[in-house]
């Protein structure tokens, strides 16, 4: 690594000023909003501390909402990242149909929110649903199958479709990554790991891992602070099966005029984000952020 | 590859991704020409009264499907709204390449020195960029929208695309940079050599040699775009410049489109898009993923 | 090539971009914001009023109806150009409170408002009017209504159930047929609509939910609305009941032929009986609200007028013209949203109306539907009703599928009621 004296800004300033555009001042604005009463029924504004923060967490929707969000992260991540790399994996034979599949696989990527959300609702759906229909007609059921009305069942049938949205993207970064694998690693690799399992484990992965963190990462913001396609499956139901913390935000803000709490409610959300990403760094360290501080 | 693979579990698994990624997708082609009171009749087959394509016809031209033509029948169920998709998708198609265009310049210069140089600042700066996208996105909503409002941004496609640019670039930088640390030192110091400037080093040896997780990166923040839904919302104006995101949540959410006329349009919105990513995917990524692997 | 100066290129763009901005012509061009139910019919409306008055352009902007009324409110915040909006009765107590619409009569001639008012349904009236003036004038008025299929009931040999246990009867029936859910129900915990249908249906059992003083008082449980809780959690626990998060998967879902009831307002029955397009139309049908009462919610949606036109003479002119244009006599646009979709109205002069009452019998029972109207009630909006109603529907959620007590969520949704009105009455 070689040292340069000075700030490169020609270099990095590009790249910092749109981010600094959206984030230095509304974070700032947002945070100011937290600790302030910020409601559009009561026009003065006047400093509260902290009473938004623990109003949002003495409130009955918290837990139901931290616990759903948690669960959903908690299996949305990892699922994404298992499956991506594995259909990476796949994806790298040579098969008859193969580049169709590699196509293919790309499609829920180019769906918006609410394109996959009305497909997610055909196949669950308990009257029309094609997945009930499917198991009806081939004897396996006998009574449709609730999936996003029963209050057991909504919150694994839309982290199926909160995957699906999700796995493209991850198929094509590991696959990418599999690819700048140095060629005669894995030519020493065929010859020593007899067993694929081993190959992958002490060949392959050690390749990617910094790949599968940053991914891992990624995802599991993506699963806590996401919810368009979770509300327009479910709307948070039933009861409060699929009540998403980050949706809270919204809602404390918009719908109930509170913009403090809803401010709130969103460095919460961070907050519980940095424990996450820390936790997801520290069980599976890669070279990705050590390196940065030795250099 | 050398190894060989069993062909019938590698078809099972073929036919599985296909079916977990495909799948909805055939469903709304399906919804699409079959009209709803087949559909939705279970005593009727599938395809009784054929296929039909007036719900297509409607979108491109505007002439009524035959059956709203009939005695009884009224308007309720058919939206003008459906016939902004084909715009709609030219609209995402325009901000999505000019962001991802914006992530690949900004971005790629400051995630090749992240990578490869020490510099003062160093640290704070990329804490920064990766540190930022932690903040949910819906806290800083109306922050975000009067700070455009501000400079007469809202409403504009412009206002879309330097937002969804500054949301994908942490991510950008985090990526490449990732791949552009794997590269071996030895080129570089090569480059050192024969007296390459920072510049050179990174538009000869670095660009060329990432162009697989370039791409794969770039497509990242395409999709981003393509699919990103709030901002979308909040800042596009008139239905002549709006995205496809906001043009199929209202689609999705409105009661005056029959389910085949919402087919329709998502079957719309798919078919060209995934063309586009799949040329892509075939040029930028797949060529040289092959090359590199050989390479 | 060098980053920084592409960058200055862009920027320069951009700028130019905004010194450019919105080209002043002479044209006065109003902004009027919606939610986008049959967008061309809006335009084309506004297209008849560009031809009628040469020099007011209008400029339609929408928004769907799940992120409506917060696009509105980040417009409001964000100091927007707004004229004209939709808007609906829950919202106008807290929008007029804060300022950001203001009543007809600033900005209609003497005495238009007045003569306008003589024509308009009650409930639509009460939604509309807020500290006794005039702030919209209806873009459609409806009720909520209870809908079953004729075919399913008559084939089962089952009677139009007058009562809500009646209706449990009925679907027990049903179910002991072989039917899964009876009984489908609207249920979105983001959504007013689930709210307000749960009034209609209290309503039919002939409950006041609040006292003379606006004080919250179906804690009770005596009150019909603590009953209709009660009730509904019993048909969740009883396997009657398939929820739906939208009145748009509600039309296939009946159309399927798996349900025989469910609650919605009247232009989902027209879409429901549409010949064009649904496998089942013709065999949907309203009934009076079950319940002792036979009551229901009736309400209004609005052409409102910004505060901020309001204060501009030139525009605030403009405005009245499009909005006079748009629900005023003759009733043309009125006349069109009925005939066309289906929408009810508050005119009650339609009534009597062969251009309306003609489309309507092809899907609705006319007399059946003028007898509920006139039992229609509006609702208790107040200035904290849409803050209230986002607290109390997650509740209500829990109740009905039996996650929390019903008591519990009368108590808690009665005291967070009372203590927003205290708090607003003090302010």
């Amino acid at each position: 690594m070689w040292s340069i004296n000075r700030f490169p800004i020609a270099w990095l300033l590009p790249a910092l000023l749109p981010v600094a555009f959206i984030t230095i001042y509304p974070i700032a604005h947002a945070l100011w909003t937290s600790l302030h009463q910020v409601m559009i029924l009561f026009p003065v504004e006047p400093f509260v501390g902290l009473d938004n923060y623990k109003r949002v967490v003495t409130s009955d929707y918290f837990l139901d909402a931290l616990r759903n969000s948690l669960l959903f992260t908690a299996i949305a991540a990892p699922s994404v990242v298992i499956l991506g790399v594995a259909i990476a994996l796949f994806l790298q034979r040579r098969f008859f149909g193969s580049q169709v599949i590699r196509s293919i696989v790309l499609l829920p990527w180019v769906l918006p929110g609410a394109i996959s959300a009305v497909l997610w609702v055909w196949v669950f759906h308990p009257s029309f649903g094609v997945l009930n229909g499917l198991l009806l007609n081939l004897g396996l059921i006998d009574e449709s199958i609730p999936w996003l009305t029963s209050p057991k069942l909504a919150l694994y049938a839309v982290v199926v479709a909160h995957v699906w949205t999700q796995i493209p993207f991850a198929v094509v970064l590991v696959m990418a990554a599999l690819a700048s694998i140095n060629s005669e690693v894995l030519e020493a690799g065929e010859i020593d790991c007899r067993s694929p399992y081993k190959r992958f484990r002490h060949i392959v992965f050690p390749e990617i891992k910094a790949m599968v963190v940053v991914l891992l990462v990624y995802n599991a913001l993506t699963a806590f602070t996401s919810y368009d396609l979770v509300y327009a499956m479910t709307g948070g139901g039933p009861g409060t099966a699929t009540t998403l913390l980050s949706f809270q935000i919204w809602r404390e803000s918009f719908s109930m005029y509170d913009f403090g709490a809803g401010s709130a409610v969103a460095f919460i959300v961070v907050l519980i984000s940095a424990v996450l990403i820390i936790a997801i760094t520290r069980a599976l360290p890669s070279d990705l952020f050590a390196k940065e501080e030795a250099s | 590859m050398k190894r060989r693979h069993n062909p019938i579990l590698t078809f099972l698994f073929a036919g599985l991704i296909l079916l977990f990624t495909g799948g909805p997708v055939v469903l709304s082609l399906i919804g699409s020409v079959v009209p709803d009171r087949i559909l939705l009749n279970s005593d009727a087959g599938l395809f009784d009264e054929g296929i039909n394509f007036e719900t297509y016809r409607y979108v491109f031209t505007g002439e009524l499907p035959a059956a709203y033509l009939t005695e009884g029948a009224n308007r309720a169920m058919i939206s003008d709204a459906a016939r902004q998709v084909p715009r709609s998708l030219w609209n995402s198609t325009v901000v999505a390449f000019a962001a991802m265009v914006l992530n690949l310049l900004l971005g790629a210069p400051a995630a090749f020195l992240f990578a490869r140089y020490a510099f003062p600042g160093k640290k704070i700066s990329f804490l920064f960029l990766i540190l930022s996208p932690l903040v949910p996105t819906v806290a800083l909503v109306t922050p975000i929208y009067m700070s455009l409002q501000a400079v007469g941004l809202v409403g504009t496609q412009l206002g879309i695309i330097l937002v969804h640019t500054a949301k994908a670039l942490p991510f950008t930088v985090l990526i490449l940079s990732v791949f552009f640390r794997k590269m071996p030192a030895e080129l570089f110091e090569a480059a050192m050599l024969d007296h390459c400037s920072r510049f050179q080093a990174f538009t000869r040896i670095a660009v060329p040699l990432a162009l697989p997780s370039i791409g794969a990166t770039g497509l990242f923040a395409f999709m981003l775009s393509y699919s990103e839904y709030m901002f979308s919302m909040v800042l596009s104006g008139d239905a002549e410049t709006r995205p496809v995101s906001v043009v199929m949540a209202a689609l999705a959410r409105n009661t005056d489109v029959s389910w085949s006329l919402l087919n329709t349009g998502i079957f719309i919105a798919i078919v060209p898009t995934l063309l586009l990513v799949a040329l892509i995917w075939r040029f930028a990524v797949e060529d040289l993923l092959g090359g590199s692997v050989k390479g | 090539m060098n980053i920084t100066r592409r960058l200055f290129a862009g920027m320069a763009v951009a700028g130019a971009a905004m010194i450019a901005g919105p080209a002043w012509a002479e044209d006065l061009t109003l902004e009027f914001v919606v939610w986008n139910y049959s967008l061309d019919t809006i335009q084309d409306n506004v297209r008849q009023f560009e031809a009628a008055n040469p020099g007011i352009k209008v400029k339609v902007t929408d928004y769907t109806w799940p992120d409506y009324q917060d696009s509105l409110i980040l417009r409001f915040r964000g100091n927007t150009q707004t004229d004209v909006i939709y808007g609906g009765q829950d919202w106008l107590p807290a929008w007029a409170a804060a300022g950001f619409v203001a009543p007809l009569e600033d900005i209609a001639p003497k005495g238009a408002v007045d003569d306008l008012k003589k024509d308009i349904a009650g409930f639509a009236l009460s939604d509309m009017t807020y500290k006794g003036k005039l702030y919209g004038l209806p873009y459609y008025a409806d009720t909520i209504s209870f809908v079953y299929n004729k075919k399913i009931l008559g084939d089962a040999g089952i009677a139009v159930p007058q009562t809500w246990e009646e209706v449990t009867a009925a679907a027990e029936k049903l179910k002991a047929g072989g039917m899964a859910r009876p009984i489908v129900y609207e249920y979105n915990q983001e959504l007013p609509n689930f709210f307000d249908a749960f009034v209609a249906q209290s309503y039919g059992r002939g409950a006041e939910l609040f006292d003379a003083e606006q004080k919250a008082v179906f804690n009770d449980p005596q009150n019909g609305a603590f009953q209709q809780l009660e009730w509904l959690a019993d048909a969740f626990k009883k396997e009657l009941v398939q929820p739906e998060t939208h009145e748009s998967k509600i039309i296939p879902a009946m159309n399927t032929g798996k349900h025989a009831f469910t609650i919605v307002y009247n232009y989902v029955l027209a879409a429901l009986n549409n010949k064009g397009d649904q496998p089942r139309a013709g065999e949907f049908a309203l009934a009076p609200m079950p319940g002792q009462a036979h009551a229901t919610l009736g309400f209004s949606k609005f052409y409102a007028v910004t505060a901020k036109t309001a204060a501009d003479p030139k525009r605030a002119e403009a405005a009245w013209k499009f909005i006079n244009f748009m629900a005023g006599k003759p009733y043309t646009v009125a006349k069109r949203w009925a005939g066309e979709k289906g929408l009810g109205f508050g005119q009650l002069p339609l009534f009597d109306d062969p251009a309306v009452i003609e489309p309507w019998a092809k899907w609705i029972d006319v007399p059946t539907l003028s007898k509920q109207v006139a039992t229609a009630k509006a609702g208790t909006w107040t200035e904290w009703s849409a803050v209230w109603s986002a607290y109390f529907r997650p509740l209500l959620a829990k109740a009905m599928v039996g996650e929390a007590s019903v008591a519990d969520t009368m108590k808690d949704g009665a005291e967070r009621w009372n203590t927003l009105r205290e708090q607003f009455v003090k302010q």
